[in-house]
């Protein structure tokens, strides 16, 4: 029926009817049955192919009440055309539907697309939206998919409760419903494609490309011709406008804020590296962020109108700081100032900036030191001493000594250094004992440890129980610092900066010495076939008469002794036959101890008797010699650095000796004053060079030059003594400490020692004095 | 003796100022104005002292930093928390 309704035209019969349903179907005869749903009503619909359609028409059930004019056709369908545009109460309620919008509408856009209504959200895709409806029943010129397609989507079962679902939805228009917040999702359906007939491409060669061509030729024509023939027809059709209407929405106003910021490289790498780091910064204070951040803030608290910003905003802005600074003083600074002087890192920039300025204070002192050029200062005038200088350096070739600094602190003050030592590893910190040797005063002993860099202030300060006698720094362990105390034990401190705290002490160990510690030697010990292993050991020598050798086991020192100082029995005097015994003790207290330096088995060992042994650690009983010369206790033996053969001694009975090795006299002599030698040592630099200190003066040595008399000499301070004495390593300096607490620092100039070969010399000195 | 007092008592130091991250300085031995002119304008040679190195390469960072002027010698050690500044005259 429906195709004979396509076939024909009917005529259309106006009826005064209430507004119902009217089903219009196009096809290509032209013929228009429209179909559109009444707000009110919603026919039936069982299927939407053609046939269907007819039996909707006949069905349509749901009248409104409206009269108005209807029209029928032949057959007694109704044809009513609808009016354009219907108003659509449910429209209002359509912001709680689904809205799809479909290809399909599109393409009947000319249809009465105005008709809009909307349905509740109960289908999870319907392809039909609004009145669509309308459109989607005139597609039977489409192809069989959408056919498909509509049939899928279960539409019978979905009227019944379309039909319910639309009478309750007809309810009153409350507040609450237009206030509703409703989601509106709107979504692409897939591609519908209409008609796809592919290209071909035939080869000329092929069998029927020949009628292929004709076939093309032939269309061609016909296009050709299209104009002229009644075949086609033009028609023009009018898109139909739509109604305008007008909406207006309101919103929260958007607050908007001006940013700047400037990027720099830094900033994008710290992003990138640290983003954890910035957002931990952000979230509990916000007033101590590093980044950018907007000028305007207005949630700040306190007034800080300056940016935080780390990069180099030029905004900020000066004249507001002054108001800011009297603000900020008073609320934030108080905890933040204690924290931060309490942080380590802070004390360590304290400490490079106390360096600084001392660099400024000591710049040309410690340039002398370590011959750098001395920085004239530019704003001083120059001085016109030029004339007189240049006498002064034409006269004077013979060495001085020229004071440079001394360190001193107050906590050294009046205390009488006793000995003195330079780091191994690090050539700028020297480690100073003091201590009197006196047992009078029984006062804790100090160690501290000086920097060159700042002579005002040491860097660590160690107080210990009894007063120190002897230090000694470990050359494997740079940091391990060995003190060796008047009371008989030895601590090893750890000097590191972190980690300041004594690492191991004697005092518990069974075997300690019994009297003060006059020397400590760290001595690199073991297998040297390899030299590879070099273990090290530290060796002590003590009132007590043992020379021991130390290990740490069990978290506490340990010793072994290597040689006991027997008190000699001095064959020669007693050689009538009587043996005097020594009733005060078997033992001979050693006061100093060295090893040789290549040999680092071999030793020899001053003691209080003034008698000089050299013994080998590998045999602990005997002596392998004994030297004697001295009367007095011997305070310093020195191995010289470049001539392994020979060493030097000194002693209270204020002279000083030359040994060679294999002689049992002694080579060479040398007295100045009469004064007990307290130091002796050798230059580092020149082999006939070396230092002495008794208490008067520090004397210095170029056998060179002469040997009957010093080369330089500087007197002490009146009421100080100097008691020991330390050569610089790569400098011409020499340190000396005196019994007032101070280590004072002397520049040896024009020390000229000629071109020769200083060992040669040394070696033709000997020779000819061992020659007589 | 605090190693702060001990700078104080060097020879030729004028004052010392300690800022904070912000720019606000929270200890000083100078009068009032000057600290307030020295932190602000100190701030922002440093930041930009700072940018400079970091520019150049970003895994690097500024550590100390001199001015020497005629009269004297402005010593600043950045951090990230504060400034430490020193004011010397090393002719005194």
């Amino acid at each position: 029926m429906a195709t004979e309704e396509r076939k024909k035209r009917r005529t259309l019969l106006l009826r005064p009817s209430s507004k119902t349903q009217t089903v219009s179907v196009w096809g290509t005869n032209g013929v228009n049955l429209r179909h559109t749903q009444s707000v009110t009503g919603w026919s039936n619909r069982k299927s939407f192919s053609p046939a269907g359609i007819s039996r909707l028409l006949e069905k349509s059930t749901v009248q409104t009440p409206k009269q108005a004019a209807r029209v029928f056709d032949d057959d007694d369908n109704e044809v009513t055309p609808l009016p354009l545009y219907q108003t659509d109460p449910r429209a209002v309620q359509g912001r709680a539907s689904m809205f799809f919008v479909d290809e399909i509408s599109a393409e009947t856009a000319s249809d009465s697309s105005t008709a809009m209504e909307s349905f509740t959200a109960g289908f999870s895709r319907s392809v039909f939206g609004s009145s669509r409806i309308s459109s989607q029943s005139a597609i039977e010129s489409c192809n069989e998919e959408i056919e498909d397609t509509f049939s899928k989507q279960d539409m019978p079962v979905y009227f019944p409760d379309l039909q319910g679902r639309r009478e309750t939805v007809t309810r009153q228009l409350t507040e609450e419903i237009l206030k509703e917040v409703i989601d509106i999702y709107i979504a692409e359906t897939d591609s519908i494609s209409l008609l796809d007939i592919f290209s071909m491409l035939v080869s000329v060669d092929a069998d029927d490309a020949e009628v292929i061509l004709t076939r093309n030729n032939q269309c061609a024509d016909v296009c050709r011709n299209i104009m002229d023939s009644d075949k086609c027809m033009d028609r023009s059709v009018q898109t139909l406008n739509e109604a305008v209407k007008n909406k207006h929405v309101q919103s929260d106003s958007c607050v908007m804020l001006d940013t700047a910021s400037n990027v720099t490289s830094w900033d994008m790498f710290d992003t990138r590296c640290c983003p954890e780091q910035n957002y931990k910064v952000h979230i509990p204070e916000p007033e101590q962020t590093n980044y950018p951040e907007p000028l305007m803030d207005s949630n700040r608290g306190t007034e800080k109108n300056m940016s935080v910003s780390s990069t180099a905003s030029t905004a900020s802005v000066p004249s507001s700081l002054k108001e800011i600074v009297m603000f900020g003083s008073s609320f934030n600074a108080a905890p933040d100032l204690k924290l931060l002087m309490q942080s380590v890192k802070f004390q360590r920039c304290l400490m490079v900036m106390e360096r600084s300025i001392l660099g400024n204070t000591f710049q040309s002192k410690l340039a002398t030191y370590r011959w750098l050029p001395v920085l004239e200062d530019p704003d001083i005038a120059v001085q016109p001493v030029t004339v007189d200088r240049i006498d002064d350096t034409q006269s004077c070739r013979s060495p001085t000594l020229e004071r440079l600094w001394a360190f001193s602190c107050e906590f050294s003050r009046g205390r009488s250094v006793s000995s003195m030592t330079w780091n191994k590893k690090n050539s700028d910190l020297l480690a100073v004992g003091y201590g009197e040797s006196d047992s009078t005063t029984q006062r804790p002993g100090l160690v501290c440890c000086w920097s060159l860099k700042n002579p005002t202030w040491p860097d660590h300060v160690l107080v210990c129980d009894s007063a120190v006698m002897s230090l000694d720094f470990s050359v494997s362990s740079p940091w391990q610092l060995a003190v060796g105390l008047q009371n008989g034990s030895i601590i090893i401190y750890n000097i590191q900066m972190d980690n300041r705290s004594q690492v191991f002490t004697s005092s518990a160990c069974l075997n300690r010495h019994l009297g003060p510690v006059w020397q400590l030697r760290w001595t690199q010990q073991g297998l040297s076939l390899t030299g590879e292993e070099m273990a090290e050991a530290l060796f002590s020598v003590s009132a007590d008469g043992r020379i021991s050798k130390w290990a740490v086991i069990n978290n506490g020192l340990d010793c072994t002794d290597v040689m006991k100082l027997k008190r000699n029995h001095n064959m020669k005097k007693n050689n009538k036959g009587q043996m005097t015994e020594n009733v005060l003790s078997a033992m001979v207290s050693g006061l100093c101890v060295d090893f040789h330096p290549l040999d680092s088995s071999l030793y020899l060992v001053g003691t209080e008797e003034g008698l000089i042994h050299k013994c080998s650690c590998s045999n602990s009983q005997q002596f392998l010699e004994t030297f004697r010369k001295h009367f007095g206790p011997v305070s310093h033996i020195a191995w010289s650095p470049f001539s392994p053969d020979m060493f030097l001694s000194c002693s209270s009975d204020w002279t000083i000796q030359l040994w060679k090795q294999d002689y049992h006299k002694p080579v060479l002599s040398f007295t100045s004053i009469q004064k007990a030698v307290c130091d002796i040592k050798w230059s580092p630099k020149w082999a006939t060079v070396f230092g002495a200190v008794n208490e008067g003066q520090l004397e210095i040595w170029n056998l060179n030059a002469s040997i009957l008399d010093p080369v330089a000499v500087q007197p002490a301070p009146f009421g100080v003594k100097m008691t020991s004495l330390l050569f610089a390593k790569k400098t011409d300096c020499v340190m000396v400490g005196d019994s007032h607490g101070q280590v004072t620092v002397y520049q040896l100039e024009n020390l000229s020692v000629g071109d020769r070969c200083q060992v040669k010399v040394l070696e033709e000195l000997v020779l000819s004095a061992t020659s007589k | 003796m605090l190693t702060h007092s001990r700078i104080q008592g060097q020879k030729g130091v004028q004052g010392i100022i300690i800022v904070n991250s912000e720019g606000i300085p929270i200890k000083t031995t100078l009068d009032n104005s000057s600290t307030v002119q020295y932190a602000g304008l100190i701030h922002q040679l440093v930041m930009k002292a700072r940018s400079t190195v970091r520019d150049i390469d970003p895994q690097n960072d500024l550590t100390f930093m001199r001015v020497r002027s005629k009269k004297n010698e402005i010593m600043i050690a950045p951090d990230k928390d504060y400034f430490l500044i020193v004011i010397q005259n090393p002719s005194d």
